[in-house]
C-alpha cells in the first residue's frame, strides 16, 4: 500500500466510524426518551390501522305472521374532507339545494381548511338514499360538463364523503306504535330503544358491538370475526287485527267525542295479545314529533301505563270470587231496596232506583251496585281481597313491555283503607287498574279459571334459530266450574238485556262498565269513563276484548258507547280469525 | 529452488484469471441474492394483493349487510298493511263481511299457528374429537395395520 493513500483510508474510516457512532447515539437518544418513544409508537399505529367499533344489525321485529314491523334502512352521514375540496362554493350550494343546509354555514366550515385536528367534518346525518342519489347524480353531471378544468373555479363536488349506516325503520308507520316503542337518542346522546318492545328488549335487539383492530397494512389483513346480528323478535300481535282495532278505535273516539281510548284483544287460552290499540299514536319514523301530542302526563301506551277506576266491569270479579267461595249461587236472591249501608257509607244504584228481588244474573244484567256491595260484604274483606290479589289486581301483569303500572288495590291494614272501600271496590270504584290488568283478570273467567301470562313476544330468532316461548299459567284464581257458570250467566245477561254488544250467530259473554272519575272534589257524575269486557264464543273462547273510552261526550253509559264498539270489534274478529258462527261450528264439529 | 518456483509459477493462475473468478463469484452471489429478493418480492406482492382484496371484501360484506337490511325493509314497506289494502281496493276487492263467509270442513286441514322464520334450535350433540388413525399412528403401527388388512385380519370400514 502506498503511504500517500494511507491518510485517505484513515479519513474514510474515521468518517464511517463517526457516522456509525452518530447513528448509535441517535438510536439511544430515541430509545431512552420515553415520551418520544410513545409518540412514535402512536404515530406508527395510526398509520398501521385503526380501532373500529362494529355494531351488529339491530334485530327485526315481526308480527305473528312474519310481517315486518320494525326493520332497518340505510341512511348516510354526509361529511367533507377539507383537504380534498376543490370548489367550496359548489359543495355548499349542492348541500343547500339537496339537503337544505345553510349555504353560509357550510361554506364557512369548508373554507376554514384542514388542520391536524380537522381532516373530516360531519355536515349532516340520517340522509336518505334518494338524496344521496341526487347528490351523486349532480356530481356526475358536473364531472361530465367540466371534465377539462382542474382549478379552483371549476365546479366540483370533490371532497364530499358519504358514510352509510343503518337507521331504524317502521314499515307500518304508526301501527302498534304504542307496543313497539322506538329507537332514539337518550339523555346522554346515545341511541337506545325507548318505550315498548324496543326498550324492554333493547340489549337483545341491539346485539353486542365489538371493537376490533383493522390494519391498513394489507400484509396484516385478517379475517374479521363474524358479528352476529341482534336478536329478532316475533310478536303475538296480528297486523291485520291490530290495524282493524286501531281503525275502529279512532272512528269510535271521534264518533263518541272521547278524549282517548284503548282496545285490547287477547287470546285467553294462551295469553297472546293479538292487538293492543291505544290513542294517540305516533308515526315511529317521525318519533320526535310525539312530544307534540303526548303532552303532560299522557302515557305512551295507555293499555299498560294508565291506571283508572274500572267501574262496573269489575263486578264480574266480585261475583266470581263469591261464586267460587260458595257465598252465593246463581239462584241466590237479593232484594234490592235501592240502598245498602256499608262502613257508614250508603251505596246506591246507577239510577238510584230499587230493583226488588233479583238473582245474581239479574244483579249483573242490571249492573246493581247495591247487590254487588252486599255480595262483597257476604264474601268478607279477607276473602274478597285475597281473590282480587289472585286475579292480579294491584300487581303488574308481567307483560314483556316497558312502562307497566301496577294500579292500586287498597287492602285492610292499609292506612287509607276503610270498611266502606269493600262496598265501593265491589263495583270497581276506589280501586285502580290498567286496561291490561282488567283484561288479564277477566281472562280467568273466559279460560276455565286459569290466567295465562300475557305476552307480546311469541318467538325469539337468534343465530338463525327460532325459539318459541310456550304459554304458561300464572294463576288459578277460581275453579273451572265457577268460570263456566259465570261465563254463561254473563252471556245470558247480554241476551236478557238485548245488549248492543250482541253479534248474531255468536254466543258472547260480557259486561259493561261505567265509572265515575275521582277528582280532588269528589266523584264526577256527568263525566265518566266507559268500558266493556267480553269474550267468545262462550263454549270455546277464541278472543277476549277489553274496550275503554275516556270521558265520551256522546253518552256517559258503557252500554251506549263501549258495548256497540264491542259488537263492531267482534264482527271483524270473527272474519279475520275465521271463526264460524256457533251453529256452523257445532255442525262442522259433529261431522 | 529455481525448479520449485518455476513449477509453482507454471501452475499459478494468471492475475486476470483470478480477478475473473472473483468477479464471477460476486456476480453469482448477486444473481442469487436477486433471485431470492425477486421471489420474496413476488410472494410479498401477492400476499399484499390478497390482503388488499380481503380488506375490500370485508368492506363489501359490510355494505352488503346494510343493503340486505335495507332491501328487507323496502320489501316490507311495499307489502305494508295500508299499501296492500290500497292495492286491493284499487283492484276492486272489498273487506269480506261475516255473512259473506262460507265454512266447509276440510279433512286433514290444520289451521296455521304462526310464522316460522327460522328452524328451531337443534339439540346440542357432544362430538368427541377423534382423528383418523392415519394422523396419529407411527410408521410401525401403520405397517402392522397395512399388513393386517393385507392378510384379511382387519376389515376396512367403508
Amino acid at each position: 500500500m502506498k503511504m500517500e493513500h494511507v491518510w485517505r483510508y484513515t479519513l474514510l474510516g474515521t468518517l464511517f466510524t463517526v457516522m456509525a457512532g452518530l447513528i448509535v447515539v441517535q438510536l439511544l437518544r430515541i430509545q431512552l426518551n420515553r415520551a418520544q418513544v410513545d409518540k412514535f409508537i402512536e404515530q406508527g399505529q395510526s398509520y398501521a390501522g385503526e380501532w373500529r367499533t362494529f355494531y351488529p344489525v339491530r334485530g327485526q321485529v315481526y308480527d305473528r305472521w312474519g310481517n315486518l314491523l320494525a326493520g332497518n334502512t340505510t341512511v348516510y352521514q354526509v361529511g367533507v374532507e377539507p383537504a380534498n375540496v376543490q370548489n367550496p362554493h359548489t359543495v355548499a350550494l349542492a348541500l343547500n339545494v339537496v339537503l337544505g343546509l345553510d349555504y353560509n354555514e357550510v361554506y364557512q366550515n369548508i373554507t376554514q381548511g384542514p388542520t391536524s385536528q380537522l381532516v373530516y367534518l360531519v355536515l349532516d346525518d340520517y340522509v336518505p338514499q334518494e338524496k344521496i342519489d341526487r347528490l351523486q347524480q349532480y356530481a356526475g353531471d358536473i364531472n361530465g360538463a367540466y371534465s377539462l378544468g382542474d382549478n379552483q373555479e371549476t365546479p366540483s363536488l370533490k371532497g364530499l364523503a358519504y358514510q352509510p349506516h343503518l337507521r331504524r325503520n317502521y314499515p307500518e308507520k304508526d301501527l302498534a306504535s304504542n307496543v313497539l316503542g322506538y329507537v332514539g337518542f337518550d339523555q346522554d346522546g346515545d341511541l337506545h330503544g325507548l318505550y315498548g318492545i324496543e326498550a324492554k328488549f333493547d340489549e337483545l335487539l341491539a346485539g353486542l358491538p365489538q371493537r376490533l383492530w383493522v390494519p391498513n397494512d394489507p400484509n396484516r389483513a385478517e379475517e374479521l370475526p363474524d358479528i352476529p346480528d341482534g336478536t329478532s323478535l316475533m310478536l303475538t300481535i296480528d297486523r291485520e287485527i291490530q290495524a282493524t282495532m286501531e281503525n275502529i278505535l279512532d272512528t269510535s273516539i271521534e264518533f263518541n267525542g272521547a278524549e282517548s281510548g284503548t282496545i285490547i284483544v287477547v287470546e285467553p287460552k294462551t295469553g297472546d295479545i293479538l292487538s293492543m290499540a291505544t290513542s294517540p299514536r305516533v308515526d315511529l319514523n317521525r318519533y320526535w314529533e310525539y312530544e307534540d301530542f303526548l303532552t303532560g302526563s299522557t302515557p305512551f301506551n295507555r293499555a299498560i301505563s294508565q291506571a283508572y277506576e274500572p267501574g262496573s266491569v269489575f263486578k264480574i270479579l266480585t261475583v266470581a270470587a263469591a261464586l267460587d267461595n260458595d257465598v252465593i249461587e246463581p239462584e241466590t236472591t237479593f232484594v234490592d231496596t235501592g240502598v245498602f249501608e256499608i262502613g257508614g257509607t250508603h251505596i246506591y244504584n246507577w239510577n238510584s232506583a230499587a230493583w226488588g228481588p233479583q238473582d245474581i244474573q239479574g244483579c249483573l244484567q242490571h249492573s246493581l251496585n247495591v247487590c254487588l256491595a252486599w255480595i262483597a260484604k257476604e264474601t268478607g274483606p279477607k276473602d274478597f281481597y285475597n281473590y282480587m290479589n289472585s286475579f292480579g289486581i294491584g300487581h303488574m301483569t308481567g307483560i314483556d313491555l316497558a312502562g307497566e303500572l301496577t294500579g292500586r288495590l287498597k287492602v285492610p291494614g292499609d292506612a287509607d283503607w276503610y270498611d266502606a272501600d269493600l262496598g265501593t271496590n265491589s263495583f270497581g270504584q276506589g280501586v285502580s287498574t290498567t286496561p291490561l290488568q282488567m283484561a288479564v283478570a277477566a281472562s280467568a273467567i273466559a279460560n276455565e279459571g286459569k290466567i295465562m301470562a300475557p305476552r307480546i313476544v311469541r318467538s325469539i330468532i337468534d343465530n338463525g334459530h327460532q325459539s318459541d316461548i310456550e304459554p304458561r299459567v300464572i294463576g288459578r284464581p277460581i275453579a273451572e266450574e265457577t268460570a263456566k257458570t259465570l261465563s254463561y250467566m254473563l252471556a245470558a245477561s247480554l241476551e236478557g238485556e238485548a245488549s248492543t254488544a250482541i253479534v248474531e250467530g255468536y254466543e258472547l259473554a260480557g259486561k259493561t262498565g261505567t265509572a265515575e272519575i275521582p277528582t280532588p272534589y269528589g266523584y264526577t257524575s256527568h263525566v265518566t269513563n266507559t268500558s266493556f269486557v267480553g269474550w267468545g264464543p262462550v263454549d270455546d273462547p277464541r278472543f277476549l276484548v277489553y274496550i275503554w273510552f275516556e270521558k265520551p261526550t256522546s253518552s256517559i253509559w258503557g252500554s251506549e258507547v263501549a258495548a256497540i264498539v264491542f259488537s263492531q270489534v267482534v264482527e271483524r274478529l270473527v272474519v279475520i280469525m275465521k271463526i264460524p258462527p256457533d251453529g256452523v261450528r257445532q255442525a262442522l264439529a259433529s261431522q | 529452488m529455481d525448479r520449485v518456483s518455476s513449477i509453482s509459477q507454471a501452475y499459478s493462475q494468471a492475475p486476470w484469471r483470478k480477478q475473473l473468478q472473483i468477479i464471477g463469484l460476486f456476480l453469482l452471489l448477486v444473481v442469487f441474492v436477486a433471485l431470492i429478493a425477486g421471489i420474496y418480492l413476488n410472494v410479498t406482492a401477492r400476499a399484499a394483493t390478497l390482503g388488499r382484496e380481503i380488506l375490500m371484501m370485508q368492506s363489501q360484506i359490510q355494505n352488503l349487510d346494510l343493503e340486505i337490511a335495507d332491501l328487507e325493509t323496502r320489501l316490507a314497506i311495499a307489502n305494508s298493511g295500508q299499501e296492500m289494502q290500497d292495492r286491493s281496493i284499487a283492484l276492486g276487492f272489498h273487506p269480506v263481511e261475516k255473512d259473506e263467509m262460507t265454512f266447509i270442513a276440510v279433512p286433514g286441514y290444520s289451521p296455521r299457528w304462526g310464522a316460522v322464520m327460522a328452524p328451531a334450535p337443534e339439540p346440542v350433540e357432544v362430538v368427541s374429537a377423534s382423528l383418523p388413525a392415519d394422523y396419529t399412528e407411527s410408521l410401525f403401527d401403520w405397517l402392522i395395520r397395512r399388513a393386517q388388512i393385507q392378510f384379511g385380519r382387519l376389515e376396512v370400514l367403508p
